[in-house]
């Protein structure tokens, strides 16, 4: 039966459905008993279960605590004894119990039978959903090799499966999302440190943030330990084109022209050396290149900056001061996502040198190490090698120095088009939308298009799932049995927490561990996937005696390791073994061995620069649909200044068209001083093509839409800031 | 004589590099084979609770690997080693250097 897609029954039908699923599910016992916050929470009846779950709203994947009752999700609280978030469960996690609840759930596997993106789906079993995708998978493998079949899967915690699938299938083609995030951060700290620092801001007394948010796109624990370390004298200096929420909280905020982060940066350098302000014991003994770097800074005076930046010069050289007198309880925050420029990574990298002249690492108040955690990798497998298949990933080689085991979506997504070094012809997605989330939908579009099949795995029929062929239904993180998880938190924790379901799953929804191990036994590669989560987990947790009983007490298991001095006696794993101002590899290999700046072109007839951000209910572009967060964000607005308005007769309000290198949006302004004259913003994840997302469709602009596909040649990060946009007002 | 010595010193000197150069083999090998042969050659005993000590790239630097390549013959499992072929080795080796400790992109897992 060909239909259009849509949903079979009301929103009340499914709330009823729903309580019926989980009333009938005979689930077993275990976890908490009522607490009092539960029932000083006030809406639930006597009897009330309660039961640790590990929030999904985002990456930072908080413990939190289920309240369930016949069956039902009633309310999520915070863990009180998660350290990492400090105890909290923000508006995003509190709005998870609409994740399974949602009208707009997927409830069963769907076969395109219209053309690609006409959303015409067909309802099949399982068994041959399965039957398809493991032909499909075989099939293209058999003739474009096994690296022909691409997977990208988002931050989740059962992601390790699917690359662990594509690992014993064959293909080196896995993305993640963190190239159109990170991952230029994380190579530019990587090559200056070694490794990828963790602020401590609980300690610190002066941070200067630039290009992050916190106070909106939460970080545990950095935003509520900045907001503690505020309370407790700190200063914050934010530099950002648009006035955030961040910046309403800041001491300071200086509206900073766009892509001169770096002169900045080279300019506190300059006045740190230049006055012997800098920590000379410590960069004396562990750093590497400081007689380079101080030639190379010379000429980057204060003055000099302030022209590039909008930022008075007097104020430059006030704040090198000010943070060498905080130092080292002070840090330029590393910040998470760098998809800005083609030079992200030597921006990232003068963050990282002015860190390195303050002398912070490994020390309270400043950037700390990975800590022990223990964990370990699960269940071993040993995936055949393909001899037939190419060397490399279908990306290798455009990029300086890609991750080869992240690669990068833009790159990646250009090889596919070209159908070069080889074909990819197959792609598998889960819990990730590159469709809103890379620049350039169009191309992405393209790519989808050339490829023979695409198989989509979520929860929602999201963009990307909506231009599959076979679309998965996911279970939500509330209904799902998971492995294990790490993570860093700095001087609140190094720790684990895992997830297991709090009510039985809707509908026909799956884990993609399952998917994965079904697909697998139908293609000879079933002995990769013999295992339980029960025995990945046991496995994973060997080398840590009492943490099944902590995790299963408390939600959470701590690693007392240590914080502070952890590299006392220990090689920087760098080239020169020590912290790298000068980067002896950049310099072998052609690269600008310091942060060389160069000025940002002038915009011309396309006269606004476009950025991209977050705020505090949306996550990406994957929670803009939620029924809960879509009453605080129903639809997104093209800020503009009231200068540039006036000039072109744009009221709050208007209608207006923004137009990109490849694509153009139409949206309403919001006309405000709370973006520069030169720049403009749209919230990320609406102007949707699924009619799937009744809560957001026909709301708003695209921003992938109308995002230039630029990329950061040292990492291959996408470098989405590089769009330069024209506006104009709609004809009434 | 000084000549001939200095001479002589200079050609050891370039034998010296070349060598160098063909065991780094930097990046030379197939590193995505090495890890296929290394988890079936290597990680049989080098594991956790294992016959001999847990190893993975980041238990070494890039240095450190390829003084272990240049001469297997000190270790315990020499007699291992000779049952590879040097196209082996050298994929091998490209992994474990390509992914070491100090490397730029250390390996994430064991």
């Amino acid at each position: 039966m060909a239909d259009s897609y849509r949903p079979a029954l009301s929103r009340r039908g499914f709330l009823k459905l729903a309580g019926a699923a989980g009333a009938a599910a005979a689930l077993g016992g275990g976890g908490l008993s009522a607490s009092k916050p539960a029932q000083a929470a006030g809406g639930l009846r006597p009897g009330f279960e309660s039961k640790f779950t590990v929030c999904d709203m985002c990456f930072n994947k908080c413990s939190a605590i289920a309240r369930v009752q016949g069956g039902v999700v009633q309310k999520l609280d915070p863990n009180p004894k998660f350290l990492k978030s400090r105890g909290m469960l923000c508006a995003r996690g509190n709005a998870g119990v609409e994740q399974v609840y949602s009208r707009d759930r997927l409830k069963y596997p769907l076969l395109r039978v219209g053309e690609r993106g006409e959303g015409k789906f067909k309802r099949i079993s399982w068994d041959e959903a399965l039957d398809i995708a493991a032909e499909k998978m075989k099939s293209i493998g058999e003739r474009y090799t096994r690296c022909g079949f691409m997977f990208m899967a988002g931050s989740d915690m059962q992601s390790s499966f699917v690359h662990r699938f594509a690992e014993a299938y064959g293909s080196y083609n896995t993305l993640s999302h963190e190239s159109m995030c990170l991952i230029a951060g994380t190579r530019a700290f990587l090559d200056t440190f070694g490794e990828v620092p963790i602020p401590d801001m609980l300690y610190t007394k002066y941070v200067v943030m630039v290009g992050a948010n916190r106070f909106e796109s939460l970080v545990t624990p950095d935003s509520i330990d900045l907001m503690t370390a505020m309370n407790n004298g700190a200063k914050l200096v934010v530099l950002d084109p648009r006035y955030t929420k961040t910046a309403a909280k800041a001491d300071e905020w200086f509206a900073i022209r766009p892509r001169t982060d770096m002169a900045f940066m080279l300019a506190l350098a300059h006045v740190l050396i230049k006055e012997k302000l800098y920590d000379r014991k410590f960069v004396g003994e562990k750093t590497y290149g400081i007689e380079q770097l101080a030639k190379h800074v010379e000429p980057c005076t204060p003055q000099w900056a302030s022209e590039q930046c909008d930022i008075p010069a007097e104020d430059i050289a006030r704040i090198a001061r000010e943070l060498a007198k905080a130092a080292p309880a002070a840090m330029v925050y590393p910040g998470r996502r760098s998809s800005n420029y083609t030079d992200s990574t030597q921006i990232r990298r003068s963050y990282a040198i002015v860190n390195a002249l303050l002398g912070n690492w490994d020390r309270p108040g400043g950037l700390t190490a990975a800590r022990k955690v223990g964990l370990s990798g699960g269940v071993p497998f040993e995936p055949p090698f393909y001899e037939n298949n190419p060397e490399d990933r279908i990306d290798a080689g455009r990029a300086k120095l890609m991750f080869p085991e992240e690669g990068s979506f833009k790159l990646a997504r250009d090889a596919v088009i070209a159908g070069k070094p080889y074909p990819v012809k197959g792609w598998f997605t889960y819990h990730t939308n590159p469709m809103q989330t890379a620049a350039n939908r169009q191309k992405t579009i393209k790519m989808i298009n050339d490829m023979e099949f695409m198989i989509s795995m979520d929860i929602q029929m999201s963009d990307t799932a909506w231009m599959a062929d076979l679309v998965l239904p996911s279970q939500t993180y509330l209904e799902r049995q998971d492995p294990c998880t790490a993570q860093q938190g700095s001087s609140a924790c190094a720790c684990v927490v895992m997830r297991d379901p709090v009510v039985a799953p809707l509908y026909e929804s799956k884990p993609v561990f399952w998917v994965m191990q079904q697909i697998a036994r139908r293609i000879g590669l079933g002995e990769h996937f013999d295992f339980t989560i029960e025995q990945f987990r046991e496995k994973q947790l060997s080398g840590l005696q009492g943490a099944m009983d902590a995790l299963k007490r408390d939600g959470v298991y701590y690693n007392p390791s240590k914080l502070y001095g952890v590299y006392e006696g220990k090689i920087y794993k760098t080239k020169s073994h020590k912290i790298e101002l000068f980067n002896s590899r950049y310099a072998e290999m052609g690269l600008d061995p310091m942060p060389v700046y160069t000025p940002p072109k002038a915009g011309g007839y396309d006269r606004f620069r476009l950025v991209v951000g977050r705020n505090a209910v949306i996550t990406q572009s994957s929670s803009q649909n939620n029924s809960l967060l879509v009453k605080f964000q129903p639809t997104n607005h093209l800020w503009i200044h009231p200068d540039p308005a006036k000039e072109m007769g744009i009221k709050d309000g208007d209608w207006v068209w923004v137009k990109g290198p490849h694509g153009k949006q139409r949206l309403q302004a919001k006309v405000t001083h709370q973006t520069r004259p030169d720049t403009v913003y749209m919230a990320t994840g609406f102007g949707v093509l699924s009619t799937g997302l009744k809560n957001i469709y026909g709301e708003g602009a695209c921003i992938a839409e109308v995002l230039n596909d630029d990329f950061d040649g040292i990492s291959g990060n996408m470098a989405m800031h590089e769009t330069w946009v024209s506006v104009g007002r709609e004809a009434a | 004589m000084l000549k001939r010595i200095l001479m002589v010193l200079l050609v050891l000197s370039f034998i010296g590099v070349g060598l160098g150069v063909s065991l780094a083999a930097d990046g030379k090998g197939n590193s995505r084979k090495g890890k296929y042969l290394y988890r079936k050659n290597c990680r049989t005993c080098h594991v956790e609770n294992g016959k001999a000590k847990e190893l993975s790239p980041v238990s070494k630097t890039q240095a450190q690997w390829k003084t272990t390549f240049a001469d297997p013959k000190k270790l315990p499992c020499a007699g291992e080693w000779a049952k590879l072929s040097d196209k082996d080795l050298t994929d091998i080796y490209a992994y474990l250097w390509g992914h070491a400790k100090d490397s730029p992109s250390p390996a994430k897992c064991k």
